[in-house]
């Protein structure tokens, strides 16, 4: 008999780990090698209640544990929060297509990332970290509602910063609104682009957010320089299948599944209701 | 093609034979329609021949409504299915493109698949809602079955498209070379129906189908009147034999994992609503607009062939009376 498509790999939950009011980080551990590479998607699934695909954003050279960050949404992402330690989830895949780090190289690469978007693009750093001599620099772009919406805090905020003298790397983060004793930036991520000091021709940029903050920073990006084929755009749209059957994820002929859900700015523009 | 003859009596004596081995569905009358039913002794006399195609799909029988998808099914009975029409066939390359040629298979459509053995009939009386030449489909088909029936004088033309129909066929005594004339008959039929398609369809233009693509903003589809009687029901999906979206539910417990699929509407408000509740098409336009889309320029994207076979049961069985043909003719020539 063929192997099952839709057969997922058990998982036992090792820790979930706070983020924000809203958000959780679950850590795995498969009973199989599960493998992926920065930018592709896994269904995770929760016996009994439902799938839904996530980008890992845990670091894809990591083997024993694979983490998902996962904002509290809806029906499956409630019963993800509700996870304990022992639990027993599944997860299918990887699927879709990875972000195309062989084209990167020798390239200055700015990621934005916003709330919980950036959950794919600390599995993406992290890939980059591991290679950061392939790279001519990296900024990192980082925003969030206010400072208590912050994820990955320590690792942004304290790890991830102190490598900044260690290697080309600079961090831009800002908050939508500050509190008493933040010490970043205030305004919405777009603001971080303002007087950027990148040269273009040889530069890519790689983001993911809510909708409205990919299309404005989408639009900032052009502005400054980037050509559509420079940015790289990370969709989601509802999906079951995660293979290119049930249609769910489509924008317009382009299937989020499996033709994504990286894409760049070149694929995207002209589709019909591009930004949710 | 090898094409055979065989006397109305033979043949049913024929599948008289054939009934104790498989099981085996045809068209029956039903009201106004035609709809599959199981073939046993006592009403293979009242069996539908060439009239147009069933009320169901043919997806009926490859991607039942609702069914187990993991863990696999057992395996399933080889069954004949009588009856499908020219554009039912069409329908199965968009089916098998999606789940049987891309990087992953469908398990259960695979196996239906290879235990399906499709006999399709020629249509003689099409619907008024039938336009399958408007997108270049005749109501007769040259491929893509098994075996394919034309009435013919007394009795029956019997096509052979596969291996697989001619040993289903065996060697029944019954069937004869077909001669040329019948076959010279048979060509004169097909066309009248044919151009009697064309004639009953002159008042829509589907010739600038391709140039939706351009109309994908929701201002276009306000402008027919009809689409706003649409009331989401999903009769035109659940109808369409290109229509394969579905969900998948997990029916396990604890540490189980059951995933059952479901079919699925794009006309529901839900079908593509997220998590936190937004949707990329929150109206009725966007929704309806997206499932024409789908078929007139996602699909020929997807596989090289258009998702609309013409069989026209979208307008037969709307609820709402929407009638494509006209919606489509109309939000074209507010395009120009």
């Amino acid at each position: 008999m063929e192997k099952n498509i839709y057969e997922s790999i058990r998982c036992m939950v090792t820790g979930v780990e706070e983020e924000s009011p809203s958000i959780k980080t679950v850590m795995l551990k498969p009973e199989r090698d599960f493998s992926f590479s920065a930018g592709q998607f896994a269904s995770l699934s929760v016996p009994g209640v439902g799938e839904a695909p996530f980008t890992p954003s845990s670091s894809p050279c990591e083997k024993e544990c694979l983490e998902f960050t996962v904002m509290k949404a809806g029906r499956v992402t409630s019963a993800i929060h509700s996870l304990r330690k022992g639990d027993i989830v599944g997860v299918r895949g990887p699927y879709g297509k990875p972000y195309p780090l062989d084209s990167f190289r020798g390239k200055e690469i700015l990621l934005v990332g916003g709330g919980v978007g950036l959950a794919p693009l600390r599995a993406l750093f992290l890939a980059l970290l591991a290679t950061s001599a392939d790279y001519k620099r990296i900024i990192f772009c980082c925003g969030a509602k206010t400072p208590q919406d912050y994820i990955y805090k320590e690792k942004i905020l304290d790890q991830w910063h102190s490598l900044c003298g260690k290697m080309p790397l600079s961090f831009r983060i800002t908050v939508d609104q500050k509190c008493p004793g933040w010490r970043f930036g205030e305004g919405v991520v777009t603001k971080t682009l303002d007087g950027l000091d990148v040269d273009t021709g040889n530069s890519v940029a790689v983001v993911c957010g809510p909708p409205i903050m990919m299309k404005f920073t989408t639009l900032k990006l052009l502005e400054i320089g980037y050509g559509d084929t420079q940015i790289y755009l990370s969709m989601e749209r509802k999906m079951y299948c995660g293979v290119g059957h049930c249609r769910h994820c489509l924008i317009g002929d382009l299937f989020v599944c499996k033709d994504g859900p990286v894409f760049t700015y070149s694929q995207l523009k002209g589709k019909p209701n591009l930004w949710v | 093609m090898e094409t055979l003859y065989i006397s109305t009596r033979n043949w049913r004596s024929f599948l008289k034979g054939r009934i104790e081995e498989r099981r085996i569905y045809a068209p029956f009358d039903s009201r106004n329609v035609t709809c599959y039913g199981r073939v046993s002794n006592s009403n293979l006399e009242d069996i539908v021949y060439c009239r147009a195609r069933p009320a169901e799909p043919l997806k009926m029988f490859l991607m039942p409504f609702r069914e187990r998808s993991c863990p696999s099914l057992p395996e399933i009975p080889d069954i004949v299915v009588m009856g499908a029409a020219a554009c039912d066939l069409a329908a199965l390359r968009i089916l098998d493109a999606v789940f049987l040629n891309g990087q992953y298979k469908d398990p259960n459509y695979h196996m239906r698949r290879n235990h399906t053995l499709i006999v399709s009939f020629d249509c003689l009386a099409p619907y008024p809602s039938c336009f399958c030449e408007l997108v270049q489909i005749h109501p007769y088909a040259e491929s893509g079955f098994d075996l394919n029936i034309s009435l013919y004088g007394e009795g029956m033309l019997v096509d052979i498209g596969s291996d697989r129909g001619r040993e289903f066929l065996g060697n029944d005594r019954g069937f004869l070379a077909a001669e040329e004339e019948a076959l010279r008959n048979r060509r004169e039929s097909r066309r009248q129906v044919s151009e009697y398609i064309i004639e009953k369809n002159r008042s829509h233009d589907l010739k600038q189908v391709s140039k939706l693509r351009e109309t994908f903003h929701t201002e276009f589809w306000k402008v027919p009147k009809e689409v706003e009687n649409c009331v989401q029901c999903g009769s035109c999906t659940n109808n369409c034999p290109t229509c394969v979206c579905f969900i998948i539910e997990d029916t396990g417990k604890e540490d189980v994992s059951v995933k059952q699929k479901v079919w699925d509407s794009c006309l529901f408000p839900g079908y593509a609503r997220m998590a936190a509740g937004s949707s990329p098409r929150p109206t009725l336009y966007d929704r309806y607009a997206n499932r024409l889309l789908c078929k007139y320029w996602y699909m020929p994207e997807n596989f090289t062939f258009t998702g609309c076979t013409g069989c026209g049961r979208c307008i037969s069985g709307c609820i709402g009376k929407i009638d494509k043909r006209a919606v489509l003719t109309e939000v074209l020539r507010e395009k120009r």
